[in-house]
Formats: C-alpha cells, structure tokens, sequence
C-alpha cells in the first residue's frame, strides 16, 4: 500500500484528494496545511488519516511514500526539495517551479537520491490526449511537427477570481515573477514542449493589459499572451493565452508533412485533418461529410467513456497520479519525462524575461544538460 | 417567553459596532438601519477588493467623521486586530457567498470568523458578535412534510454530505461561534435568514426550482418560501446587535405572508418575463435527488454531487417556517410587507431585463 500525503489544503488539493481516493493500492495517510482549520476541514470530508500543521511532523509521523505539493507556486521549490531530502516522491502542481534552475535542482536531487518526481500537467492525460499522443507516435503526421498551434485561454471578468486579483494588491499572484500567466500558461506550454526536438527553441513574446484591465487601472498584470517558438529542425509553435477571446479556447493543433491533428480540451474531441485534397468540387462536399463523422465518432467515444464511469472532469489527474505511482513502485519511466519538465521552465523563463527584463535578472542560466534523465 | 421593551439595548449610541461585509447587500442596509437609529460610530469592513461604486454609495450614507470604512482582509490575523479595536459590537456578515469551492468557502466563512474571534478575545469592551448564518445549516430530514422549521431544528450533522460548499462552510462557522461562546466567553447571537431577496439580488431562489438543464424546473410547488425582504433582514441584525438579554440564543429570519413557490413563479412570470417552466412533483424530485446521489456514489463522482436527498429535504420538501421568536424576543416587525418587498423586486428585475 503506498502512503500519500498532500501539503497545502485549498481548492486543488480537494481533486488530488477526490482522484487519489479512486486509486487502488494507495491510501491518504496525512494532509497538511499552515493553516491547521484548512488541513481539518480536508481531513473531515475525505478518508484521511491525520491533519497537520507542521509538515516535519506529518513527514516523521505519517511516514508517506508521496507527497502532493498543492501550495501556491512560489513555495513549490523549498517544500519539494524538503520532501526528497526527506525520502519522498514528489507530485508538485503546475507550475512546477518559478525558475527554469529550481526546476533542474529538484530533479538533480530526485535523481541522485533515487526518486521521483512529476508535475500536475494532467491535461495532457485526458482520453483525448492520449488518443492524440498514440496518433502521432503513430506516425500519423508524417514526419515529426512542422508547425504547432496551443491556445490556452482564461476567462476574466469582474467577479470570482479575477475580482480577488483585481482588487488586492497584496494577492500572492501578484508576487509570482510572471503574475497570472505563471499561474496559468504551464498546461499550453507543456503541450508544444512535448513535441519540440531542441532543448533551446527561440522564443519572441509579445504580451500586454487587456483593454479590459486597462479599463479597471490595472497596468501589472498581463492577461495577453502571443509567443512564437521556433527550432533549428525548423518547426514552429505558436502559444496563445487571452483573457478575452471568445470562445475560451483550450486547443491543440499540430501539423506534419502529411497529415493533421486538432484537439480541444473542453469538448473532449480529436479531429484529423487530411493532408490531400479531392479534386474540384468534390473538396467542397466530401471533408465535411468527413468531419461529421468524425465528430460523431467522437461523441461515440466520449458517450462510452461516460457509461463506464471513466470521464471524471479529473481524469487526465487521475491517469497521471496512477502512471507516476506505477513509475514508482514497477520502476518504470516516470510519465512525463523531465526533460519536457525542464523544457517548459526554460520556455516559461524565456517569456517573462521578454515581458518583464527584472525577470532575467533574478534568473541564472543553467545549461539544459542531461534532460532525458528520467 | 420576555416580551422585549422598545429601546432595551446593550450600547449607547457612542459605542462603536463593526460591520463585516459593510458594503454587501445586507451589509449596506444594516450600516444604513444603524445610522438610522442613531449608533454614529460605525466601523465598515470591506475587502479591498470591494467596487469603488459600492465603497462610494456606502460613504453616502453618512456625511459624519465617525463612519469609519475600512479596507481589510479577514484573512489577516493583523487587520481582524485593527478592526475590532474598541468595538462594543461586531456584525458579521462577510462570507464566501457564491463559492462553488469547499476549500474557498470554508476559508472565506470558517478562517475568517476564527480570525475575528481571536481577534476580540483581548476586547474588554466587546458586548455582542452577531454571527450571521443562514437557512442551509439545517437538517430538515426527519421531520414530516409540512411541519415547523424553527429555531430548535437540528443543524446538519455531516454538512459534507449535501455537496453545496455553502452549507458546509455556514455550518462550522456556527460550530466555531458556538465554541467560542462556551470556551472563550464571547457574547454571541446567532441570525439565521431565509432566501434573502429584494434589488441587489434577483436571482430566483433554489427553492422555488432550477435553471440548471435548460428549461426552468418547478420544485417548490405548494412549499411557503421562506423569504425575507433585505430590509426586513438588516433590520433583524441589526436588532440582533442591539437588543439586551438574548445572548447566546438563535434566530431565524422570515417574513410574514410568505408565497408559495407557485404563487411567486406565476407573479414573477406575469410580472417580470415569461419562461417556460416544468412542474416536477415531489414524489419524482425526491426519486431523481436520490437516483443523482446513487450515481455519484457509484461512478466514485463523476457528476458533482449536487442533488442528493439531504439538499432535497432542505430546498423542496414542505416545510412551514415562523419568525415568532424573532418578533418576541427582538421587538423586530418588518418594515416591508411582503407584497410591496415583491412589488419592488419584480421593478428592479424588469429594470435588469430592460438592460440585458
């Protein structure tokens, strides 16, 4: 039985706890939270063994095999680190680390002491990019990407989150070196990281104050995100993030010399795109007869999923958290790879250094070296 | 049961009151109703991130130098200090009201009023903290249909199970105001309103029915709604933070000549828009609440448990509801009737339709 434990109690930690519970073989034996009514109020609602305050304690006391780190982003680094000298395996939530050179040192050090560690990049999980991934391991495409396309979009508005961040000055988004988009853009950068060959792609971002911000005095955060990525081989990769585009995409599109593919996250669905063309008029009747039926197919899909009670709104968090807890028990491969970990903080790292120069100042350049050590 | 005298109150009109959630619905009202009856010296806590709109129209209320807005988070242990310095009342309606987040909503009501209450231990000169709470802490389940929800009704025992992160975070900030009362001391009275309504909020309530699956579906029927117009509400805090000899006691907050679901279904259709709408009788509500329960449980919650027999019991099983302990005990009369509490809801929802 492998004994879980999750330190930080607030929203994202109650999926951890709901999707670890559907788990076999695994039980919560301690959660943790600075906060002690915090870490009782998830002990109350989930089979939990024990609350804390005091994570060396719970680290003594529970003895747990993993930890989950659902804190806020900017204690990601010191408290991972803290759980692998302490000999536990570490799941810490997107974003992984604040700098590219934290991120390196954990998985230096999970390494030399022989243990592992993911990230909560869990949509790359979901049954749709799963299916996508076999696709292009498939050769689908035809060759490796040409050119990719993620959108990563949130909807801001006066209420919820965006009030909260809105109105405090003191929000701890606000402290994070790249704001709210370090928050976010992770899961869209992940994407495109996955299927980049070069561990240095060249990145150009262009981001800016919504006119929506603009109009409430905000002129700190960022809420417009354009990025362009490019590598030697010569494929390219565009990374949207916008607050205000309709529809709120979460979107993947990926291009090969043959064929390609589109996956959007909220709808759950796959489409493949076909790299000839029919001739004449006939261009004009037949792709869209073929695009309903792949639609429908995917509903097929989507449909038996949810009749075998396998389309949680968490499933990709609860294939991950499975995969990584296989990876430690089996020995096998941890399921995202550190190398596309490391990539992902270096692209992050680029971007911010782009929108705010004070970001490279505090930043050091470490050498993407031995990133296929997983 | 005392009958209450008209102005037998804990502090004199120089005492200062706190008000959490000053600029909020309720909040604006019951600043407003204090103002009114004379308590000048009244302290109003907004988050910061409170709409300069709302933060200007309360600072209308009163030209005086004694209505003090502060800018503060309950979350901080420093700001709840600065807050309650020398106040004789605290007022507390903030709350993480519209969270759908367990972990939100119980940080926003349950850490909140800890950090409130520790932070009036040291205040020697504190009298009264009104804790305001709501319908959903109560467990309607074992009565019968049609009996009496009131203040000796049992509260939720596992609040978790109803799936609404509201009734779960209401519910232990009651259980800690409690604890607090017997261990600590403080002087508590807790306030219990119905579905507060009036301009400010013209979301139907729940317990009239759901929108949720596209056609509107009736639920509540022949059920009384236990409404209050948000005048009528301010009023009852208000008094609960002023009247003498009521410490520790609950109340809830009802007003008279409550409608029916039906009834203000069919003046909300007449009056404001017509939609259609499906009837679903309590029999079937109750199977489908339960059948959606059984579901959750058995797909390990692939749905969110959002209907289950728990919130069926509390929104949509018949049940009547008095307000006359509220009426012996804190002298509170509505100022609004019910018809006129409507009439000028239904204005202000045409007014929004008129907008949108």
């Amino acid at each position: 039985m492998l004994r879980i434990a999750i330190v930080g109690c607030g929203k994202i930690a109650d999926s951890h706890a709901s999707q670890i519970q559907r788990i076999k073989g695994c039980e919560i034996v301690g959660v943790c939270d600075r906060e002690p009514l915090m870490a009782r109020q998830l002990y109350e609602r989930f089979p939990v063994q024990a609350y804390y305050s005091d994570m060396t304690l719970m680290l003594g006391e529970s003895r747990p095999d993993v930890v989950h780190i659902t804190t806020p982003p900017e204690s990601h680094h010191d408290l991972a680190r803290f759980c692998l000298e302490s000999g536990c395996h570490v799941y810490v939530e997107k974003p992984f680390t604040l700098f590219e050179h934290d991120a390196q040192d954990l998985i230096s050090l999970a390494n030399e002491r022989g243990l592992k560690i993911t990230t909560g990049h869990d949509d790359q999980f979901t049954h749709v990019a799963r299916r996508m991934r076999a696709l292009v391991q498939s050769g689908f495409l035809g060759s490796g990407p040409v050119h990719m396309e993620s959108y990563y979009c949130y909807e801001l508005s006066d209420t919820g989150y965006a009030g909260a961040l809105l109105g405090d000055k003191q929000h701890w988004i606000r402290r994070l070196p790249g704001k709210l988009l370090q928050n976010i853009i992770s899961h869209g950068v992940a994407r495109i990281a996955e299927f980049l060959t070069s561990d240095s792609p060249e990145v150009i971002a262009h981001g800016f104050s919504s006119p929506f911000l603009k109009s409430r005095g905000e002129t700190e955060i960022i809420d417009e995100l354009r990025v362009i990525i490019s590598e030697d081989s010569g494929a390219t990769a565009y990374f949207t993030f916008s607050s205000q585009m309709r529809p709120s995409l979460h979107m993947f599109r990926i291009y090969g010399k043959k064929n390609g593919l589109v996956l959007d996250h909220d709808q759950e669905t796959l489409i493949k795109l076909r790299g000839t063309r029919f001739k004449s008029y006939v261009e004009k009747f037949v792709p869209p007869v073929i695009f309903a039926k792949q639609y429908l197919g995917n509903l097929r899909t989507n449909l038996k999923c949810f009749l075998a009670r396998d389309f949680h709104m968490k499933s990709g968090m609860k294939y991950l958290i499975e995969s990584f807890y296989g990876s430690i028990e089996e020995g096998t491969p941890v399921p995202i790879p550190y190398r596309e970990i490391l990539l992902t903080a270096r692209i992050m790292d680029a971007i911010f250094a782009q929108l705010d120069p004070k970001h490279s100042q505090i930043r050091e350049e470490i050498p993407l070296q031995s990133l296929s050590t997983s | 049961m005392k009958r209450t005298k008209e102005n037998d109150f804990i502090i004199r009109p120089d005492d200062l009151i706190l008000v959490t959630g000053a600029t909020g619905f309720i909040g604006s009202r019951v600043v407003r109703i204090l103002l009114n009856r004379g308590f000048h010296k009244i302290r109003c806590l907004a988050r910061p991130s409170t709409q300069p709109s709302k933060v200007a129209a309360l600072r209308n209320q009163a030209t005086g130098p004694e209505l003090q807005l502060f800018s503060g988070n309950l979350l901080s242990r420093e700001d709840c200090a600065a807050a309650t310095k020398g106040v004789a009342v605290v007022i507390h309606l903030a709350a993480g009201r519209g969270e759908k987040s367990f972990p939100d909503a119980f940080m926003n009501s349950v850490v909140t009023t800890r950090n409130l209450l520790d932070a009036c231990l040291g205040n020697q000169r504190l009298k009264r903290f009104v804790n305001v709470s709501s319908f959903a802490v109560y467990n309607n389940a074992e009565k019968t249909q049609g009996n009496l929800l009131d203040e000796t009704c049992p509260v939720e025992m596992h609040p978790e199970a109803r799936g609404e992160a509201y009734c779960f975070a209401k519910t232990k900030q009651d259980e800690m105001v409690t604890e607090y009362g017997k261990e600590h001391g403080i002087p508590y009275v807790i306030v219990r309103p119905g579905a507060v309504y009036g301009p400010g909020n013209l979301a139907i309530s729940g317990r009239v029915g759901i929108g949720t699956f596209g056609l509107f579906l009736h639920l509540g029927g022949s059920n009384p709604i236990p409404l209050t117009y948000v005048d009528n509400c301010a009023e009852a805090i208000a008094l609960a933070g002023l009247r003498a000899g009521i410490e520790g006691e609950v109340f809830n907050i009802v007003d008279d000549d409550l409608p029916s679901s039906r009834e203000f279904l069919r003046l909300y259709k007449r009056q404001v828009k017509r939609f259609p709408s499906l009837y679903i009788p309590k029999v079937v509500s109750y199977c489908m609440c339960h059948l959606w329960e059984r579901y959750c449980a058995w797909s390990q919650g692939q749905l969110p448990p959002a209907f289950n027999r728990s919130r069926w019991n509390s929104f949509w099983k018949k049940t009547d509801y008095t307000n006359e302990k509220l009426k012996e005990r804190l002298g509170w009369k509505p100022v609004i009737s019910t018809q006129d509490g409507l009439q000028s809801y239904f204005e202000a929802c045409r007014a929004e339709e008129g907008h949108a």
